[in-house]
């Protein structure tokens, strides 16, 4: 919110001084340099909020909190439901919201595990050889689901909300009828051995973890995509009157909400060798809160991939937290809804208090829509 | 064409009961033990509840809403008051019950209702916080145990029939809470035609900012309604528990989307501005009867889940590409009504 | 009623210094000025949805230092904003009775009350409308009408209407007017708000000029003329000068549209456009000539008729389309169709040419873009701190040069403008229009719609005139002038 003071002169007065726009330019510059790439407003919040937890924690129950068991664990949690939380975040990019991520996770992950039972009840050699195809398998079975996520928003234009509401039924109802409501035992041991792994005592699952957000990062930030997906969620009218072509980057991004949480269902294997429908039925409303207070605008248009990891890292902190005090996983929702609410009163009073009321409606098929508010001159 | 058209309703209602009428007379043709009154009234008790919830989110989704803390609130609601009359070891009787629930419920609502009103939040977001706030709540301050035995006057309530009919097929019950929901029913449509508390839900999920201009008092009734939708769900959670015997703290989260699935089909807009009880009451029915005629074929339980989902898809679906090609009609009767006064001018 | 010594700041910026106006009943005031000037302000105040920062309003002697939606009902001031502000949901009936209801405090509402009450206006006005229609499938025209009942029935003694000829064709503007006519005669005070000149004359009684917040003039209407208002708008003269170069007639077609037509909107239209030339396009609102760039550019795509660009024939049925073969729109409606307006101008400029700043792997070229965005923001002198600030935080015109800024940067053959300089201050205007001079100069053709004559003759090589949809006059060289356009516009 840098552009709170207005600026005194018109147009004229630009063209006399030279040296001045020069200055502009050169703030212009420094400034781009200085602020990393994909650093936004939930960012600098978030590094604050982790180490005050990190903090509060550390003082109430040191002995338990800082114990490298806990780290570890904090560490070796926080990827799954990191890469649900991208997953939201990308597609909240776009304006709007997939609430069956969750179900395609899971559904990933019953993929793996029956195929892989299938396949080991035959020849458990041949099983442990095509482990990478049958991960591979499940991935492919989340980018299905959010192709599918993808189709009925852009396609059939079915309002997000309620798409994902219903295929994240139907996913999830499909899991049930496929597990017969039971939780399956069995994972191609690669992924046992990648669950175990650790590079230099960072457990290997956070390591992907990071490199997940990066390439979104990169995607985000510096692809054509990712701008196009940016400029959709900003505004839907204006990215139509630019040639942005609506279906192709509504189905992009749904079928990559799809991809990761694919890959997060690789995850929950990864961690623990069994796979059931209703595994992380809590994440939904988790991912949610994790990429609003990441800085992410549910109205579409911004989002900080690096907030949402951040508020990845705090949200499993305050969770562990609160193991280390003594205090049940149902104190823990009510913390998640109390910070969800929070965060976005304190948003959304900030934001009237910097921005003024802007227009709600374009006047119906007006020939002329300025409006006086915003052209007000200095 | 206007008999036509009045028999379609306004929301379609005429085609969901047609659909209705049509999935009912075809189930009955395929398995005979579908037609009879024990079906047909079992059907009825199972809707009870929902029905009650459907007014509830009805009256959100009009004013351009969505809540989908309902369930955790009549739970709450109900679990609470049965945990209280239970462990303070008095029965304050059917009215006393049911006036503590609402007064929970509707205090819940409050929280939903100032938060979204005042700060002017996504009511998706918010309320999705809510319930997990409500639920956590629960578990951590009220308990969590289960409950098999009720205050007295709610045990007497759950074996009152209204009907007990004896049929060939076996005896018929009837429950006598059937009465009260209808009654809610009258009293949910009255409100949302006869006054002008109903008429501004509308006007608000039209167009926000007209209403505001117009002169309504549209943060006043947000909170209203949302607190009204905690009365209602406490009302449901309450006759949940009586339906089902037992006090339940598991119970009734999870199944927010078969609600809000009944009253899209019903002809609710999820954008706001239009909805009416006779539809999403068709709605309900509609989501019950084919949750009823899948057990009847032999279909296996685990499919309702997406037996709904796909239901809703389907519903939504052909209402967005109907509004794609409405969009396009409208663009036409406009350029004919410029070509008419075109050639008007000419002349 | 009467407004007296109104001020407004928005974050530390006067909209509004020391107006003052009065309404008088059976009197029609005209408020005008050009967009931006703090109409809507004003209007905002008056009806209670903005509170003042000083300043007060007196209806019937009793003074409010701010009023709020209900008070302003109550005292009998109706607003028709130039969005109606309707309910699409509800029938016509329920609209125009509704507000009424709310402002007497009803409870209960008796749908069988209703409908009299509507008729009863219907008639009144000798006005034709189904009131069990729903709002939402009107028409433009009857949506108004249906305002204006509306603002009857609450019993309306002062009625300000925002701009409401914007969206009207002729014919439906000229029934207005008698409606206002007759609404005078019944002694209610009307304000007009309007920046349309002719307008101006032809219904007021009483004038108030704005511009840029203040209050420049106020006095009987008879005592102005077109160019004393238009010089009181502006704060200068009116301009009559051209500013065209030669216009190369051996020149290739850079863009040739032979029988183009759309069911309802415009009729065999055929022209050619020349390399580096710029043509302007201009009708009534409703003649059809925003519809006919849309088409060009895949917006509604026309039922018949052939494009070609640059001697190609190329099938136009969608935007894509229209992109991918060369042509540029800069749309009317800048605020919601041609901005993001939270994203900074740096994003902005590089939306729509994305494409080509593609290095392998789909990933944008950091320098490539950073040279685009560089090159615009300082070549079209945006005036702002630096390319990061959001497009919300800038003035009309600059916005405009971002728009310009994002068509330029796809390189397009054919640039259609519509309206590029509506809510545009004076100094911005001069240097868009010698923007377009100097990118037509250096190959690229322009196409300007728009119905703002001086500046049409200021910039534009040919005129076409479109009307009822169909081409009538193509003007060229001497024959553009201020008065021709107006007159054949009209005519």
């Amino acid at each position: 919110m840098s552009q709170k003071s207005p600026r005194r002169d018109e147009a004229p007065s630009s063209t006399s001084h030279p040296v001045r726009q020069f200055n502009d330019q050169v703030g212009s510059w420094t400034r781009r340099v200085a602020r990393p790439t994909g650093v936004q407003r939930g960012a600098g919040r978030m590094v604050v909020a982790l180490l005050l937890a990190v903090a509060l924690f550390t003082i109430l129950n040191p002995r338990v909190f800082l114990s490298p068991i806990n780290l570890q664990n904090i560490a070796v949690a926080a990827p799954e439901i990191g890469i649900i939380a991208i997953a939201m975040m990308l597609v909240m990019l776009t304006g709007g919201i997939d609430l069956s991520l969750v179900a395609i996770a899971n559904f990933s992950a019953i993929t793996i595990s029956t195929l892989h039972t299938a396949v080991a009840a035959s020849d458990p050699g041949l099983a442990d050889n095509l482990g990478f195809l049958i991960v591979l398998a499940g991935i492919v079975a989340g980018m299905l689901g959010g192709a599918f996520n993808g189709f009925l928003v852009s396609v059939v234009g079915i309002t997000p909300i309620l798409a994902t509401l219903a295929t994240m039924q139907i996913y999830n109802g499909i899991a049930i009828v496929w597990t017969g409501g039971s939780t399956l035992y069995g994972a191609p041991t690669m992924l046992g051995a990648i669950g175990q792994a650790a590079v230099a005592n960072i457990p290997l699952l956070f390591i992907i973890f990071v490199f997940t957000a990066v390439l979104v990062a990169v995607l985000v930030n510096r692809t054509a995509l990712g701008r196009m997906i940016q400029l959709e969620g900003a505004n839907t009218v204006a990215a139509r009157y630019s040639a942005i072509p609506r279906r192709a980057v509504l189905m992009k991004t749904y079928t990559g909400g799809g991809l990761l949480a694919g890959l997060a269902g690789v995850l929950f294997l990864a961690r623990n060798p069994t796979a059931s429908a209703d595994y992380g039925s809590s994440y939904v409303l988790l991912v949610i809160v994790i990429a609003v207070l990441g800085g992410t605008n549910p109205n579409g248009g911004f989002a900080s991939v690096f907030g949402v990891v951040l508020a990845t890292l705090t949200l499993q902190v305050v969770s562990s937290g609160f193991t280390a005090i003594r205090l049940s996983s149902y104190e823990y929702a009510i913390a998640q809804g109390v910070i969800l609410i929070t965060v976005m009163i304190i948003d959304s009073i900030s934001s009237t208090r910097t921005k003024r009321p802007k227009k709600t409606k374009a006047p119906p098929g007006a020939d002329t829509t300025t409006s006086d508010a915003a052209l007000v001159r200095t | 064409m206007d008999v036509l058209r009045r028999l379609r309703g306004t929301n379609n209602e005429g085609v969901l009961a047609l659909v209705l009428l049509g999935l009912i007379v075809a189930m009955s043709i395929a398995n005979p033990t579908f037609f009879t009154l024990n079906t047909g009234f079992s059907i009825l008790r199972s809707s009870i509840v929902p029905v009650i919830f459907a007014l509830g989110v009805l009256i959100v989704v009009i004013t351009g809403g969505i809540d989908v803390s309902f369930a955790a609130i009549a739970i709450f609601a109900g679990y609470s008051t049965v945990s209280f009359c239970l462990t303070a070891g008095f029965d304050p009787g059917l009215p006393g019950i049911f006036a503590i629930a609402i007064g929970v419920g509707v205090a819940l609502g409050f929280i939903n209702g100032i938060v979204i009103a005042r700060f002017n939040l996504p009511t998706l977001i918010v309320t999705l916080g809510t319930q997990g706030v409500f639920f956590g709540a629960m578990y951590t301050y009220v308990g969590a145990t289960y409950f098999a035995d009720l205050p007295g006057s709610m045990a007497a309530l759950a074996t009152s029939n209204l009907f007990d009919v004896t049929t060939d097929t076996g005896r018929a019950y009837l429950h006598v809470l059937v009465v009260p929901v209808i009654l809610l029913c009258l009293a949910v449509g009255w409100v949302l035609k006869r006054t002008m508390f109903g008429r501004s839900l509308y006007a608000i999920g039209g167009d926000i900012e007209a209403a505001r201009r117009a002169g309504f008092q549209v943060q006043r009734t947000q909170v209203s309604v949302y607190m009204l939708v905690g009365a209602l769900a406490a009302i449901a959670g309450v006759i949940h528990i009586v339906l089902s015997r037992s006090a339940n703290p598991r119970d009734l989260v999870g199944g927010e989307l078969d609600i809000i699935a009944a009253v899209i089909l019903g002809g609710a807009a999820i954008f706001g501005g239009r909805g009416s009880v006779l539809g999403t009451v068709l709605g309900v029915l509609l989501v019950q009867v084919i949750k009823n005629s899948l057990l009847l074929v032999g279909v296996p339980s685990a499919w309702l889940r997406t037996a709904v989902g796909v239901l809703l898809v389907v519903g939504v679906g052909i209402q967005a590409i109907a509004a794609h090609r409405d969009a396009r009609r409208t663009r036409v009767i406009q350029d004919l009504d410029t070509d008419l006064k075109k050639e008007q001018e000419l002349v | 009623m009467s407004a007296r010594g109104i001020n407004k700041n928005f974050g530390g910026v006067p909209a509004l210094a020391d107006v003052s106006i009065d309404l008088i009943p059976g009197e029609v005031h005209c408020l005008a000025g050009e967009n931006g000037c703090g109409k809507s302000t004003l209007i905002k105040i008056i009806s209670g949805a903005e509170r003042p920062d000083s300043g007060e309003i007196i209806i019937d002697g009793v003074s409010f230092a701010q009023i709020n939606a209900h008070a302003a009902i109550q005292g009998g001031i109706q607003v028709i904003y130039q969005d109606f502000s309707l309910f699409p949901n509800l029938t016509v009936a329920e609209n125009i009775v509704l507000t009424a209801e709310v402002a007497v405090g009803r409870r209960l509402y008796a749908p069988a009350s209703i409908r009299p009450r509507a008729e009863a206006i219907l008639q009144e006005l000798d006005i034709d409308l189904d009131l069990d229609r729903e709002v939402g499938t009107l028409s433009v025209a009857d949506k108004q009408l249906t305002a204006i009942c509306r603002a009857l029935v609450n019993d309306a003694r002062a009625i300000i209407m925002d701009e409401p000829t914007t969206a009207l064709t002729h014919t439906e503007v000229s029934r207005l007017f008698a409606l206002v006519e007759r609404l005078r005669t019944r002694g209610v005070a009307l304000m007009f708000v309007s920046h349309k000149l002719e307008e101006v004359l032809a219904i007021s009684q009483r004038l108030t000029i704005m511009r840029s917040g203040r209050q420049v003039v106020s006095g009987p209407t008879a005592d102005f003329d077109q160019r004393s208002i238009s010089s009181y708008m502006t704060g200068r003269e009116v301009d009559d000068s051209r500013v065209v170069s030669e216009l190369d007639v051996n020149a290739p077609l850079a863009l040739e549209v032979t029988n183009l037509s759309l069911a309802g909107a415009y009729r065999d239209i055929s022209f050619g456009l020349h390399k580096g030339e710029i043509l302007g396009v201009t009708g009534l609102l409703g003649s059809g000539r925003t519809e006919i760039a849309e088409s060009l550019f895949g917006v509604e795509v026309a039922d018949e008729g052939q494009i070609r660009v640059a001697g190609e024939v190329v099938a136009i049925r969608s935007i894509q389309d229209a992109v991918a073969a060369g042509l540029g729109y800069v749309p009317e409606d800048r605020l919601s169709q041609g901005l993001f307006l939270d994203k900074s101008i740096a994003d902005n400029i590089v939306a729509a040419s994305l494409q080509s700043h593609r290095t392998r792997w789909g990933m944008l070229s950091r320098t490539q873009t950073a040279a685009t965005i560089k090159r615009f923001f300082v070549g079209l002198k945006i005036n702002a701190r630096n390319a990061d600030a959001p497009v919300r935080t800038l003035s009309g015109g600059n916005a405009q040069r971002v728009v310009l800024a994002k068509w330029l940067a796809t390189e397009p053959t054919v640039l259609m403008l519509n309206g590029p300089t509506v809510g545009v201050d004076i100094g911005s205007k001069e240097e868009i229009l010698e923007l377009l001079r100097v990118e037509a100069a250096k190959g690229m053709s322009v196409i300007i719609i728009s119905d703002d004559a001086p500046e049409l003759v200021a910039a534009c090589h040919r005129v076409l005139v479109i009307k009822n949809g169909r081409l009538t006059h193509v003007l060229e060289g001497d024959q553009i002038s201020v008065d021709t356009i107006q007159e054949r516009m009209s005519a």
